[in-house]
């Protein structure tokens, strides 16, 4: 069962078209990777599913519901939860609170203290909170920024570029902790690029090349899809 | 018939002008350096003043406004220096600083110079068209405006100046790194800004009281204006300025002077509802 | 509730802080009771400014939110009360107009406030939208000194301002004197205490969390805006109870205390203070109005002038606040020499932890 479906959807900015009459679903369960070269529109596609741009054309459902001109807050409010590119925390505030901010709707009282030292624990960030987030390393507060999106126990988790500036092993990590939330039941859709991240935690891919869709299919397709190979090695690439 | 188009056209340029000089200077320091200068009413005070001391003192009225635009630039390097040079990174609390500077200004002036100060009257001369006269001071200040304009685009668009100091507003580090003297340029913006606030207090000296807090009669006109306008000195504040004029006079010939400004209020407040980043947001997406 | 009066977004916490905030507050109770009237009626005027305060503290301490427009709401609601008070009578309706003022600041304030927050005016913008408003309420309010211009029998005086309502009574009791020195202690506790509980309980983080980052907050499922506009409308309201206790308490409001430099006043009383805390608003805002006031009887143009430098002073030197930073110095310097005797016993006294709640 789809749980987006993106319709033909395309953004222009004045005369540049960033994404272009693009449909994507994401099934329910899975975990969806959305890759493609510098510049495909991996990212314009993602503000426009999490509702930061207004698509110029096209519709977005979302359970069935068209979210098309909804605000980000309400699709969070419908079960969306988003990770953007650049970490993103409340830098000033504590670690614990940046947690606990995100928690406060869903659960109160003993019950959040509880899940707050989970997912700090899970995080790798129980002897770090009382520090300020914006104290912690670019890493560490990627990881508070994936704790934040996941303390709202989304149905559908939106991550753009999740490792960006990680290290081999804590990218590792995050792929592994990912995998257990699928595990359980939620559905990830993921804007990567870096492909040993794809292959750890892929099991459906779409390519975007020059804001279309490029190609799409389950993970061992598309690594063995040539025209795949090509764009992303470019010209270099020896034919 | 020609006469109401004219007495149409002269209200219009009376308000224009008004809101030009007011904003032209902060616009620039705005636009150039994200600075909002709240002093910028003191420094159009300053204008005056010295306009109304050197002509008493008998210095012919246009030399008396070029000094005292000048006077105001000098002033207005030497508060970059001291001040506004090290809140480039925290725009609002350049603007609490020169609030704070401000608050001194005004009531020092009072303190020392009392609030009275021998005003010098507008310069004689009407012309009459049909059965209306008009006073020709008025349409100076309005080719003053126009000449401002012209100036500003001129220095930022044809000089070597213009072209750095562009450069440096898009990108501070960059036109450091190719060797543009960032500092002397904000210090030189900066000081153009508030000449041009000196200028707008010189032009404006004949015509109304002095009072130290005069600046607070310029004070709306010029933030709406540039809020209006948006960042782009050129582009925006130009055509702000006639939109907002167009709403005034309409206004204004109807309804009298405050509602004319309770007016431009609302269409400030509406505007931003509709373009936060300001008209030049527009023209400049429509440029492209 | 007491986690709420004692959380993590405000300093000054555990039983050292509460044991001073409970001696300040029976000094403040017997304080009539050794001084002479006059000191006493004094002493409630500068206490009508502290709400004014409280409510930027929220706004731009707390949320982010840099209004100028304390002296505009001051005044619609100072206005509105002169307007109630001259229209409905004195007595006990007096309390009817002073809640009724505050309500119309409020609305203005939703009103406003729409039209800013949706707009996404933020930081320097808002700051100047607020303060034209504020301009020209008080520019309107100034030339309205004809016949022409009343509300029922209200005359709203142009520059001579609006005179003649009654002040605040019960029956035929004025409230004034001692026993309007304690309505003020009591609204200032009742203020101070509700607005703690507020920032440390979940909208209050949420109204952290916007001045922090407002996309991230949007991102947790919050509509950030509607966040804002309650901070607005309260802290807001809380300059509309200032406005209305001040027509109240001298019977009289004219357009001077909405204009230039009137409007600049809170602002630096919160940013000398600290704007990032409660209590250090609270403390400073008072010692400056205290200043203000004395040096005032001798030359206002020399108090003003203070004022100026000490904003100025401020940004140079403790952007953070002076009276925030002295305060954070003083429980420092406390901690470590706490920490020196043999038995370490927890410094209660606040920081800027996370408490384990």
């Amino acid at each position: 069962m789809a749980l987006v479906d993106v319709k033909g959807v395309s953004k222009r900015f004045g005369g540049l078209t960033a994404v272009s009459d693009v449909d994507l679903t994401v099934n329910a369960g899975e975990v969806h990777c959305l890759i493609g070269p510098n510049g495909a529109g991996k990212s314009t596609l993602f503000k426009l599913i999490v509702g930061l741009y207004p698509p110029t054309g096209g519709s977005i459902l979302f359970d069935s519901v068209d979210i098309t001109n909804e605000r980000p807050y309400a699709r969070v409010q419908r079960g969306m939860s988003i990770k953007m590119q650049a970490p993103s925390v409340f830098k000033e505030l504590p670690v614990r609170q940046n947690i606990q901010i995100a928690l406060q709707e869903r659960l109160s009282g003993a019950e959040r203290s509880a899940e707050e030292d989970r997912l700090l624990t899970l995080l790798d960030l129980a002897q770090d909170s009382d520090k300020l987030a914006g104290a912690l390393s670019h890493g560490q507060q990627q990881w508070l920024e994936i704790g934040m999106a996941l303390a709202l126990q989304p149905q559908l988790l939106l991550l753009d570029e999740p490792t960006a500036g990680m290290s081999p092993e804590e990218t590792f990590k995050t792929g592994e902790l990912i995998k257990s939330f699928n595990a359980e039941g939620m559905t990830v859709l993921v804007v990567e690029h870096d492909m040993a991240f794809v292959r750890q935690v892929a099991q459906r891919v779409t390519v975007l090349h020059l804001g279309k869709i490029f190609a799409r299919g389950d993970l061992e397709t598309i690594l063995q899809d040539e025209k795949v190979a090509d764009i992303y090695l470019g010209q270099s690439h020896a034919h | 018939m020609s006469a109401e188009l004219f007495s149409v056209f002269y209200q219009f340029a009376d308000v224009f002008a008004f809101l030009i000089l007011s904003a032209a200077g902060l616009a620039i320091v705005f636009g150039m350096m994200g600075v909002i200068n709240m002093a910028h009413g003191e420094f159009i005070m300053c204008g005056a003043y010295v306009t109304v001391g050197l002509v008493n003192l008998g210095v012919p009225l246009p030399v008396a406004q070029i000094l005292a635009a000048v006077t105001a630039g000098l002033i207005g390097v030497v508060v970059e220096f001291l001040i506004v040079r090290r809140f480039y990174k925290r725009p609002l609390d350049s603007l609490l600083a020169t609030w704070g500077l401000s608050l001194i200004v005004t009531q020092s002036m009072l303190l020392i110079v009392g609030s009275a100060v021998r005003g010098i009257g507008t310069p004689e001369g009407s012309f009459a068209i049909g059965e209306y006269t008009f006073s020709t001071y008025r349409l100076v200040l309005f080719g003053c405006a126009v000449a401002v304009l012209v100036g500003l685009y001129i220095i930022f668009m044809k000089t070597r100046f213009g072209v750095i100091a562009r450069a440096t507003m898009q990108n501070a580090a960059m036109a450091k790194a190719l060797g543009a003297r960032t500092g002397r340029i904000y210090a030189i913006s900066f000081g153009i800004g508030t000449g041009l606030a000196g200028l707008c207090g010189a032009l404006y000296a004949p015509t109304m009281t002095l009072i130290p807090t005069m600046g607070a009669t310029f004070v709306v006109e010029s933030f709406v204006t540039v809020v209006v306008g948006g960042a782009n000195v050129l582009l925006g504040t130009a055509p702000a300025a006639v939109f907002l004029a167009m709403i005034r006079m309409a206004l204004n010939a109807s309804y009298g002077q405050i509602i004319g400004q309770i007016g431009m209020l609302f269409a400030v407040i509406l505007i931003i509802r509709v373009l936060p980043e300001g008209l030049s947001s527009v023209l400049v997406r429509r440029g492209r | 509730m007491f986690k709420l009066l004692d959380g993590p977004q405000t300093l000054g916490r555990g039983k050292i802080f509460w044991s001073c905030f409970l001696a300040v507050l029976a000094g403040a109770l017997i304080y009539p009771v050794f001084a002479d009237s006059y000191d006493v009626g004094n002493f409630s005027y500068f206490l009508i400014w502290i709400f004014m305060a409280l409510g930027l503290c929220l706004m731009w301490g707390y949320g982010g939110m840099l209004s100028f427009g304390q002296t505009f709401f001051f005044g619609i609601a100072g206005y509105g009360y002169g307007v109630l008070a001259i229209n409905m009578g004195g007595g006990t309706t007096t309390i009817a107009a002073i809640i009724l003022s505050v309500l119309i600041a409020m609305a203005a304030a939703a009103v406003l406030g729409y039209f800013m927050i949706w707009g996404g005016i933020s930081g320097i913008f808002f700051g100047i939208v607020t303060l034209s408003a504020t301009l020209v309420l008080a520019f309107f309010l100034g030339q309205t000194a004809g016949p022409e211009w009343h509300i029922g029998t209200a005359r709203l005086n142009g520059f001579n301002g609006m005179k003649g309502m009654d002040p605040l009574a019960v029956g035929d009791f004025y409230i004034e004197g001692s026993a309007l020195y304690y309505v003020m202690i009591a609204l200032i506790v009742i203020v101070y205490i509700a607005l703690r509980m507020l920032v440390n309980s979940s909208v209050g983080n949420v109204i952290v969390a916007t001045r922090e980052n407002p996309q991230r907050a949007e991102m947790l499922g919050y509509d950030v805006r509607k966040y804002q506009l309650l901070t607005f409308v309260i802290g807001s309201g809380l300059a509309g109870l200032s406005g209305a206790l001040y027509t109240s308490w001298g019977q009289f409001i004219t357009p001077s205390s909405i204009g230039l430099p009137a409007a600049a006043m809170p602002i630096v009383w919160v940013a000398f203070s600290g704007r990032s805390d409660l209590t250090a608003t609270l403390v400073g805002s008072f010692l400056l109005l205290f200043g203000f006031q004395t040096i005032t009887v001798y030359s206002q143009q020399a108090a003003l002038v203070l004022m100026g430098t000490l904003l100025l002073a401020t940004v140079m030197l403790a952007p953070q606040g002076f009276v925030l930073g002295i305060g954070k110095l003083v429980v420092d310097w406390w901690t470590r020499r706490r920490r020196r005797e043999p038995a370490p016993t927890l410094a209660d006294a606040g920081r800027l932890q996370s408490d384990e709640t």
